[in-house]
């Protein structure tokens, strides 16, 4: 069977701030349909690596490719092709949920029936009925993350770029929004950043760990695991992020873009 | 365009759902209304002439609506944006950062065109009370508002700027108001310096100069090519600013 495509091909991504090096040369590929967690301690560079690939954020040097297109050069095609998902979730307060989504749906080109469709079956899978009419600036954290999660969802994307998405909910929200992410899955390509290793095991075929913005690895915790000799998945995350981040990172290619 | 659209229906949405049009129009109905009522006060005494367009456009309490006015529509347009991080979350979405930047602007800009939308009213009262009263001129009440309209886009635009440049609405907006006092401030410079080439350069840029000639009924072009390439320059900048922020 032939592979999937490429959806996300990141090239060799560094990422400078005055005062710091967020991300120093990392490189990875993501296919279609896969579900991949980021995973990394506070600082490492998973919430950069997800702001440069939603098109919000430059890269200083190296290239992503999302979805077929260029983040930097053709960033309103990307635009059209994810569903992005910041950390805290930011929605204007006065807006209620359905004409938040409503509003969303018309920017990113939804028109008339479909639209119409869209926001029926988008409230529907996010659990949103009861609080439709609710302004956002009275929903519960959980309710605020899956308003967060229908917009991403509204214009159906290839590519969904979410940034701890289950930080802050309870025990109910997490099953939720777990459950929700396996079915959002499909042909659509997830990428998330977590906190929770547990999570991150049970929903992602694949995880790419970040130490000190450099790739620590990429792989399925399972072979993760097994290649680290550890007994679990926490002891090999820790293995793998304790150490120097220059022992683990893989040679960067330089390309001096 | 009909992204514009959109972004420009939820900013005017912003200002009216929220208690922030209701108050800034109250303030400035208060101001104008003084102004005028100062005006009546005067006719009634007999110490006037029916002067409407210098009531309403010449006086002190005009540039302090203005002054006042202007920051407080500005200030939350990227800064509370910024804050809150909903301006990653839109720039997130296929609109462009013209879009963007237009929406805002069109928003606070008609919001300040409705605010003087009610002292459309003076001129009425004034012909309904005053009897005695000469024909009010309509020339310099017309041009007045015209001056109104381009002076109110070229502050706008520059209170949009300082509102980019910053997370914080106070700060926007205490930038918006000492850029504008800066401009009021040029009309009188060339009283005080003797410099021909400063007191020419500084007349370009005097608002309250500008805003004597039209409340007196004087169109002059170039005044008017000023302030809409003041504006257009000011919103290209935002624009540029805006793209730039990936960079940062």
């Amino acid at each position: 069977m032939a592979e999937a495509e490429i959806l996300i091909d990141v090239e060799n991504l560094t990422r400078r701030f005055p005062r710091c090096e967020a991300l120093g040369g990392i490189s990875f590929q993501i296919r279609r349909g896969e579900r991949v967690g980021v995973l990394g301690p506070n600082g490492s560079g998973k919430t950069t690596t997800l702001r440069i690939l939603a098109t919000v954020l430059a890269a200083t040097s190296g290239r992503v490719w999302v979805a077929g297109f260029d983040a930097l050069a053709q960033s309103l095609e990307v635009r059209r092709r994810i569903g992005y998902l910041p950390e805290n979730v930011p929605l204007y307060p006065e807006m209620r949920v359905e004409e938040f989504l409503a509003f969303r749906g018309r920017i990113k080109g939804l028109r008339g029936t479909r639209l119409a469709a869209r926001l029926r079956e988008v409230v529907e899978q996010c659990g949103l009925g009861d609080c439709a009419k609710r302004p956002l600036g009275t929903l519960s954290r959980g309710f605020r993350q899956r308003t967060g999660l229908a917009d991403c969802l509204l214009h159906e994307p290839d590519v969904l770029l979410l940034d701890e998405p289950l930080a802050g909910l309870d025990l109910a929200q997490v099953h939720a929004l777990r459950q929700l992410l396996r079915e959002t899955g499909g042909h659509r390509t997830v990428l998330f950043s977590t906190h929770v290793l547990a999570e991150a095991e049970a929903l992602c075929p694949r995880v790419l760990i970040l130490n000190a913005g450099r790739l620590a690895a990429a792989d399925s915790p399972a072979n993760l695991i097994q290649a680290s000799g550890a007994a679990g998945f926490e002891e090999t995350f820790l293995r793998l992020t304790t150490l120097p981040p220059k022992v683990q990172n893989p040679p960067a290619r330089r390309n001096g873009a | 365009m009909r992204t514009f659209f959109h972004l420009w229906r939820r900013e005017m949405a912003s200002y009216f759902r929220t208690p922030v049009a209701y108050v800034i129009g109250a303030f400035f109905l208060a101001i104008t209304g003084f102004g005028f009522w100062m005006l009546a006060a005067r006719l009634a005494q007999g110490t006037a002439e029916g002067d409407l367009a210098g009531a309403l456009f010449g006086s002190p309490w005009y540039w302090l609506a203005m002054l006042v006015v202007t920051p407080l529509l500005t200030m939350r347009l990227f800064a509370e944006e910024q804050r809150m991080g909903t301006l990653e979350m839109l720039l997130a979405a296929p609109v462009r950062e013209v879009e963007v930047v237009l929406a805002k602007f069109a928003g606070a800009y008609a919001t300040f065109l409705l605010l003087w939308g009610p002292t459309l009213a003076y001129a009425s009262i004034l012909r309904r009370c005053g009897g005695q009263l000469p024909p009010i001129d309509w020339g310099p009440v017309a041009a007045g508002y015209l001056g109104t309209a381009l002076i109110g886009s070229f502050f706008l635009s520059a209170g949009l700027l300082c509102s980019l440049l910053t997370r914080h609405q106070a700060v926007a907006a205490m930038a918006c108001l000492a850029t504008l006092v800066l401009v009021l401030a040029a009309g009188w410079l060339p009283t005080y310096l003797h410099v021909a080439q400063i007191q020419e350069a500084v007349r370009v840029l005097a608002a309250s100069r500008h805003m004597q000639d039209f409340s007196a009924g004087v169109i002059d072009t170039r005044t008017v090519v000023w302030y809409l390439g003041a504006t257009v320059l000011l919103l290209f900048i935002s624009i540029r600013l805006l793209e730039a922020r990936r960079l940062r």
